[in-house]
């Protein structure tokens, strides 16, 4: 996930949080599925908004700049295991077309999810 | 091959979905058009689903149910008998073609085996013996300490670099992507690739040395352990 040094120094949406990592900033903390991480209070500067360094902090998200680029790049929890649950992530990409494409949709499926690369 | 499978599955209440890692899209677009799939033929150019369900490697599956629970994490795979086991390797080869072909015919998997696993669960649901319960899932998707978040970190703003047009720009993320997270390949046979491919061609699939990068596919994988290794066959058990 890619953001601005604005974003780094002043805080990070609610709604763009959850958009980008798939956590909630709830009142009990940061909620992902069934997995609840308490945040302090001063982390919620705004209703709104989360300190993203706190975040970065208590999930174990690594928070790393191009400073000639002026933007950060902020990593996937760590600290445990590569997945927190087996809830599939919500996942929307790009078909070959530029369409883009919600796992979610196929709800009510099993699916197969293959990765491949053409190298 | 993922059309093959994708066909005999859908009127069982299964879809494949493919998810490309190329960095390039146009790289991707070339073997879709060939295959003409029916199934999501998606392309992942910043390894989000590396991060999201630790993909490491290509191919790699995960197995999804009909609720949205993952019942297999990531883990490598193989439904067709590769043509190159069993094949008399020349001994007038060059080095490097030679060494990998040796390493290719150590690889492990049973095609068969991890096929009837898929059409069993696709028939059998929860009941299938190789449908996991959520602990396990997690359990068997690996450690992720807290240099493989950087790792991600560092490859995605190489990423960005990349697709700027600042290819050069991009090789100090990438190559710190590698030291951090070795064990990713999708980090470094995306970037190896980009430095041994001569410009007009299809990608390079032997990546061998090269002034940009530390590695190589050859090398990093008989550092790791050879063939056995670097493709070990799914638990079935």
């Amino acid at each position: 996930m890619i953001v601005d040094t604005e974003t780094v120094t002043g805080g990070i949406s609610v709604a763009e949080l959850a958009r980008c990592t798939g956590w909630e900033a709830r009142p009990e903390g940061l909620c992902r599925g069934p997995v609840c991480v308490p945040l302090p209070p001063e982390a919620r500067p705004a209703p709104d908004t989360v300190d993203l360094t706190a975040v970065a902090d208590r999930l174990g998200m690594a928070l790393v700049p191009d400073p000639e680029a002026e933007v950060w790049a902020l990593g996937p929890e760590s600290g445990g295991q590569a997945l927190t649950s087996a809830t599939a992530p919500d996942l929307t990409l790009p078909d070959v077309e530029g369409n883009p494409f919600e796992l979610a949709s196929l709800h009510g499926r099993k699916v197969l999810l293959i990765a491949w690369a053409s190298w | 091959m993922w059309q093959a499978l994708h066909s005999e599955i859908e009127d069982r209440g299964a879809t494949v979905v493919t998810v490309a890692l190329d960095v390039n899209p146009d790289d991707a677009r070339h073997w879709v058009a060939e295959a003409s799939p029916t199934h999501p033929s998606l392309v992942d150019t910043c390894h989000i689903t590396d991060r999201l369900f630790g993909f490491t490697n290509v191919p790699m599956a995960v197995w999804i149910d009909e609720s949205g629970t993952i019942v297999r994490p990531a883990e490598l795979f193989t439904i067709e008998p590769s043509p190159l086991k069993g094949a008399e390797i020349p001994d007038d080869l060059p080095p490097l073609i030679h060494g990998a072909l040796t390493e290719v015919q150590k690889f492990q998997g049973d095609p068969d085996a991890y096929r009837a696993a898929i059409e069993d669960w696709v028939d059998n649901g929860a009941d299938s013996r190789f449908a996991l319960d959520p602990d396990e899932v997690v359990a068997r998707s690996g450690a992720r300490p807290i240099d493989h978040s950087r790792a991600a970190a560092f490859f995605e703003l190489g990423q960005r670099r990349w697709s700027n047009g600042d290819t050069d720009g991009a090789v100090p993320f990438w190559r710190e992507a590698h030291r951090l997270h070795p064990e990713n390949w999708t980090y470094k046979r995306q970037a190896w690739t980009f430095v041994t491919t001569p410009e007009g061609e299809l990608p390079d699939l032997l990546q061998g040395p090269n002034d940009v990068y530390e590695g190589s596919w050859l090398e990093d994988l008989r550092a790791q352990g050879g063939g056995e290794t670097y493709y070990s066959a799914p638990d079935l058990g």
